[in-house]
């Protein structure tokens, strides 16, 4: 899917868009044209009622009812087409849009890491929310409703042309002046709103953090502060609407004015043909009532073509997403059908993120099946991204590593990714049930042995039972709070169950006390049982049994070894341990003292 | 993200004429735009009405009676109306706008205003969601009412009585069977609005439900990808789009139904004109402009009386956002000075917690008798297990909450004597979750103190430790930390909230878990720092590294809202209590696996003891 640039592309890309239901979207517009000229057959059957029926005496008392049968019988057309027209649309519309959100769904989970790293979430969900509604409105509100201006305007410029074709003429001169003053006024008005809403947003991002912070606040004393900073944006918020409504405010009198001015310039011209009899009584009637349905309409096709042309960019910004290419989750030559044994060796790789500066420089080691290897290293030193190149969340960009001997970018992503768990330092939980969340990545069904075992091993059995729905209590915004500890348990718990051959646990308990800590530690060492494990930690603790510790610093190993060999050189390693020794060893001198 | 999604509240008020009074005293408030506004819109409704009359004189006087001179009159009289009217458009519109703008602005304002003085008990039951949709949606809603919904009434009320005037004036017995259909018309109208709005509210809630879709799945993809959940997620996705469809394919019909049936209807009454009016003009009580006339008002009155059938379903869902809005801006807040408060002089003095109760939900007690004397530039540090209270007792010392029984006093006074502000502005409180606001780092850092220089600035940045990654970054001190701070990692925000702090020189310094998530070195670093910045400084830690909390010159460990043990650090060892297990558990079990595993750590470890 390319991205267009231009309306026509981009009204291209619409209508094929449509697909299967291009041949709705035609009889939707079609039958609007039905419908206006029903609407046109009203007045035309009042001229012939006044002329004929009244005038000249046809059908005498007896067909007056006829006469309102037939009106109301126009009505039923009238109506029976824009109804039948307007499902059609609707059916459109939805039914467009659904396929766009299912398939900007998938999409948005099979793009790569690198997009999902540069694109701020705020911008994908306004694209899947707003613009796909710009979309629907597209094809319910903005096409129909220029078809149906344009339906309108043709068939009554024929209805007028054929009483008088002078008079029909003289009847649209005001036209082109209407749309080109209202889409001026209307692209500005757009420019208004946006600035306007451009300014709510704001609006709400300071009121936001001021509740979110609401204890910053308080504890600084700082309302009076808050306050002048949110009046600051409340007044501007109040300008820009003002400026806006000026802009409306300027606009409907100016183009009423116009179609008035039309109106009146027909019926005095309309006027005087009657007198001058070129023109019958009846025919003027039914002219000063088509008239209205000649001009008025006309007002609102800027306001729709302005709106359109904000719905044409909605899909650019749509397409613009889909066109971004996915991850290939199944491409590669090898998947065999038993899981790796574990066995990883990295030699030389580098790796930097898109277009940004390198982030690991030639890095080298090799991984027993089952052994742990632990990572330490400063913020921003390249550890977690060192892990990521493991389940091919990036792709490395030098060197070469290898699992079980083979190329790691021979395998599928799908491969790797079911045979890898992640602990990461922020669980993630969906907002589903916490047996949901649990078993979220089994393929298969869970009993309910195989469940508790898991959260037992998890050490979450038993703050899980104490929630009165158990397993089906309600995780997230809706559901139960959990805490930072809890949540990491039942992540914990989720891998477990997923049975991955290889491990990663990145920092997963800086931020639980110390009695969670301590049963957290225990829940990882039943998940690190005979898996190739690694551990990013800060703590020496929590890192000096592993088979081998990488010290990372500035994306090099700038160590490498054993827990004692590593702290018999000098180096980083060693100074975290002493400072970390330090408390320990006072510690153990407090405690020999007792 | 997913916070400003909020469910749709149903509203349980019938028709609140006490709110409504509310809304439009509100409105009095700005009188002018509002008599101004409503005065132009009737002088509309009745120009319009007068228009169609005029048309009739225009056939009668002018065309049928082939007076050129009648058609020259009614033809200049004509275009005046047109020429009045675009004033008054532009006067209503205006008028009505910015009369909307303004109540918009008046109720953020005493709503924000409401909500900077009310307690955080206030915060903690009420979603954040539900506040910013008082503030936002609920507002546009509630000014709409006052100007497009009670300027739609006026215009319909005042078109439909000129109408049936100018029909009666024409003649009367065709006006009153025209008039018949309008009750019909306004029953249909209501009753298919009310329909349409409820479907309508359907298809929000699952809109706002697909968009929190699409949140979860964009946030968490990450964790999708790794556990392989993409076809499953798909499959749900679908299942939602698919009642959505259906919903939004309801509504649509509904309301395309809607115009056909009211238009049929009115056709009727056209049909009445035919069939009555015929024989009337034929009997001589109905002129052919008679005729046009009365088609032209019943095609016109067709919208007032839609504007009417909206508005009214309209006014029940603004009503109750009125509701909800004043429910906001008449919550009292639970801590608030006192009538006679003084400022307090200084809370260096002692800290005294007497008997104090405190339960955020009066089944679930936190605190219990807890009392607490602390000495001048102590530094107390708080231990325990999530939930124990210790955060309850520093919120009760900042007095977000008061206690529910017993006394909390400062320098021997009872704090509900002080003003809140004397209290506030002088603590500086550091947090576990830093909030951090839109904008560069400085103005961020000076928070804690608005007049200080750039060089304070720095200076308490590099006392927490954060001059070193804020040098590092391109625009230094300048850099955007992005809404709530989220450009910067959990640890960066710590640093610069403690930054913060520091820079307000409080006379009581607050931690909790402020440093939880910074690693060791900068840890090492800025320890130095801050045990400057607590010497003299009367102080409460809330932590669970033993590194932080050590050097306290007092540590209370707090279980079940009570003191389990105090003591310092070396005490609290010798005590051999619940402290001692807590962090000498995890030191023994290391050493107990070193023994049996690793002889050459044993050793080591044994040689560093």
């Amino acid at each position: 899917m390319s991205v267009p640039t231009t309306v026509r592309g981009r009204l291209i890309g619409l209508l094929r868009l449509l697909g299967r239901y291009r041949l709705a979207f035609f009889w939707a517009t079609m039958f609007l044209g039905f419908s206006a000229a029903a609407k046109t057959g009203t007045y035309l059957l009042l001229g012939y009622f006044i002329d004929d029926v009244l005038g000249n005496g046809v059908g005498g008392m007896g067909i007056l009812p006829l006469i309102a049968l037939a009106f109301v019988g126009l009505a039923l057309i009238e109506g029976g087409f824009t109804f039948w027209s307007g499902k059609l649309a609707a059916s459109t519309a939805e039914g467009v849009v659904q396929r766009l959100r299912n398939t900007l769904f998938d999409h948005l989970q099979r793009l790569t890491f690198t997009y999902h790293d540069t694109m701020r979430t705020g911008e994908l969900i306004q694209r899947a929310s707003s613009d796909i509604d710009a979309i629907r409105r597209f094809y319910s509100e903005q096409a129909t409703g220029i078809g149906r201006i344009v339906m309108l305007f043709i068939i009554n410029f024929i209805a007028v042309a054929q009483l008088n074709l002078r008079l029909a003429l003289l009847s649209i001169i005001v036209v082109p002046f209407v749309v080109l003053v209202s889409m001026f006024f209307f692209r500005r008005i757009s420019d208004a709103y946006e600035l306007h809403q451009e300014q709510e947003a704001l609006l709400s991002t300071t009121l936001q953090e001021n509740i979110a912070a609401v204890r910053v606040v308080k504890a600084f004393a700082r309302q009076d502060f808050e306050r002048s900073r949110f009046e600051g944006d409340n007044a501007k918020t109040f300008d820009r609407g003002r400026h806006l409504l000026i802009q409306h405010a300027t606009f409907w009198p100016v183009a009423d004015l116009l179609c008035g001015m039309q109106m009146l310039a027909g019926l005095i011209i309309g006027g005087l043909m009657a007198l001058r009899g070129e023109l019958t009584i009846g025919a003027f009637v039914a002219y000063a009532g088509l008239v209205v349905w000649l001009i008025w309409p006309m007002r609102n096709l800027g306001r729709l073509i302005v709106q359109m042309s904000s719905g044409l960019v909605s899909y650019s910004r749509v397409a613009e997403v889909l066109a971004e290419t996915q991850e290939p989750l199944d491409a590669g030559s090898y998947q065999p059908q038993r899981a790796p044994t574990g066995a990883l060796s990295f030699s030389d790789v580098d790796f930097a993120y898109s277009s940004g500066p390198p982030v690991l420089h030639g890095i080298s080691f090799a991984v027993q099946p089952g052994q742990v290897v632990a990572l330490l290293g400063a913020t921003g030193s390249g550890k977690t991204s060192l892990v990521n190149l493991l389940p091919r969340f990036y792709d490395y960009t030098g060197g070469s590593i290898k699992l079980d001997g083979i190329e790691l970018k021979e395998y599928t992503r799908n491969y790797l990714r079911e045979h890898i768990g992640i602990v990461s330092q922020e669980p993630f939980l969906f907002s589903r049930t916490i047996r949901d969340n649990i078993t979220y990545s089994v393929g298969h069904e869970v009993s309910e042995a195989e469940l508790i075992a898991a959260t037992k091993a998890a050490a979450a059995h038993d703050f899980i039972m104490n929630f009165p729905d158990g397993y089906d209590t309600l995780v997230g915004e809706k559901g139960v709070t959990l805490s930072g500890g809890q949540k990491q348990r039942l992540t914990i718990a989720r891998t477990l169950l997923k049975n991955p051959r290889i491990l990663i646990l990145d920092d997963a308990t800086s931020s639980v006390d110390t009695e969670t800590e301590a049963q957290i530690r225990a829940a990882m060492e039943n998940l690190m049982d005979g898996r190739t494990t690694f551990i990013i930690a800060h703590r020496i603790t929590s890192v000096m049994h592993a088979d081998q510790i990488l010290v990372l610093d500035q994306g090099r190993i700038v160590q490498h070894g054993t827990h004692a060999a590593l702290i018999d050189q000098p180096g980083i390693y060693r100074r975290i341990f002493e400072l970390q020794e330090q408390i320990e060893d006072e510690l153990e001198k407090e405690i020999a003292h007792v | 993200m997913s916070d400003l999604h909020f469910e749709e509240e149903d509203f349980h008020s019938q028709f609140n004429g006490r709110t409504l009074m509310r809304v439009l005293r509100l409105a009095a408030n700005h009188w002018r735009m509002l008599v101004g506004f409503l005065a132009c819109i009737s002088a509309v409704a009745l120009i319009e009405s007068y228009r169609t009359y005029l048309g009739k004189q225009l056939i009668d006087t002018g065309v049928v009676a082939g007076d050129r001179g009648a058609l020259r009159a009614v033809a200049i009289l004509y275009g005046s109306t047109f020429v009045l009217q675009s004033l008054l458009v532009f006067g209503f519109i205006y008028l009505a706008g910015v009369l909307g703008e303004r109540l918009s602005y008046d109720l953020r304002k005493a709503m924000f205003n409401r909500l900077q003085e009310l307690s955080l008990s206030y915060f903690d039951r009420t979603p954040l969601g539900w506040i910013m949709s008082r503030v936002t949606s609920d507002t546009s809603r509630v000014a709409d009412l006052v100007t497009w919904g009670l300027l739609d009434i006026t215009w319909a009320f005042v078109s439909i009585v000129t109408a049936l005037v100018f029909m009666l004036a024409i003649n009367w017995q065709l006006a009153l069977i025209v008039f018949s259909i309008i009750p019909v018309l306004v029953f249909i109208a209501a009753q298919f609005k009310k329909r349409i709005l409820v479907e309508y509210r359907q298809v929000r809630k699952l809109n706002s439900k697909i968009t929190g879709t699409y949140a979860e799945s964009i946030n968490g993809v990450r964790v999708i990808k790794a556990l392989r959940r993409e076809e499953a997620n798909l499959d749900e996705f679908g299942g939602l789009t698919e009642t959505m469809y259906n919903a939004g394919y309801r509504a649509a019909w509904l309301s395309a139904l809607f115009m056909p049936v009211v238009e049929v209807i009115s056709a009727a009454a056209i049909a009445a004109i035919a069939w009555y009016g015929g024989w009337q003009t034929r009997v001589g009580g109905l002129t052919i402009g008679g005729i046009q006339a009365f088609v032209g008002y019943v095609t016109f009155m067709l919208w007032p009386v839609l504007d009417l059938a909206r508005v009214y379903a309209e006014m029940q869902h603004a009503i109750a956002s009125a509701e909800r809005i004043f429910s906001l801006i008449d919550e009292q807040p639970q801590v608030r000075d006192r009538a006679d408060a003084v400022d307090a002089e200084t809370l260096a003095g002692e800290i005294v917690f007497d008997q104090v109760n405190f339960a955020y939900d009066p089944a679930k007690p936190v605190l219990k008798d807890f009392s607490l004397r602390v000495k001048p530039g102590e530094t107390i540090a708080l231990v325990g297990a999530t939930g124990s209270g210790k955060s309850t007792i520093v919120n009760l010392l900042c007095r977000f909450y008061e206690p529910t029984s017993g006394r909390i006093l400062i320098n021997g006074r009872d704090y509900t004597e002080l003003t809140l502000h004397s209290i506030h502005s002088r603590i500086g409180m550091v947090l576990q979750t830093p909030h951090l606001f839109s904008g560069s780092i400085r103005d961020n850092i000076r928070y804690g103190r608005l007049n200080a220089t750039d060089a304070e600035v720095e200076a308490a940045a590099q006392l927490a430790g954060a001059h070193t990654f804020i040098s590092a970054l391109d625009d230094g001190y300048s850099s955007e930390v992005g809404e709530g701070g989220n450009l910067l990692s959990l640890g960066q925000k710590q640093l610069i909230s403690l930054a913060r702090a520091v820079l307000a020189q409080p006379e009581l310094f607050i931690m909790d878990e402020a440093t939880s998530s910074v690693d060791t070195l900068t840890e090492a670093l800025i320890q130095q720092g801050m045990e400057t910045l607590m010497r003299g400084r009367t102080s409460f830690v809330i932590a669970h590294r033993l590194s932080t909390i050590r050097r306290a010159d007092r540590i209370l460990v707090i279980d079940a809202g009570r003191i389990l043990e105090q003591g310092s650090h070396a005490e609290l060892i010798q005590a051999r209590g619940y402290y001692y297990q807590l962090y000498t558990r995890q030191f023994r079990e290391d050493r107990a696996r070193e023994l049996t595993t690793n002889d050459d750590m044993a050793q080591l470890v044994a040689s560093a003891a």
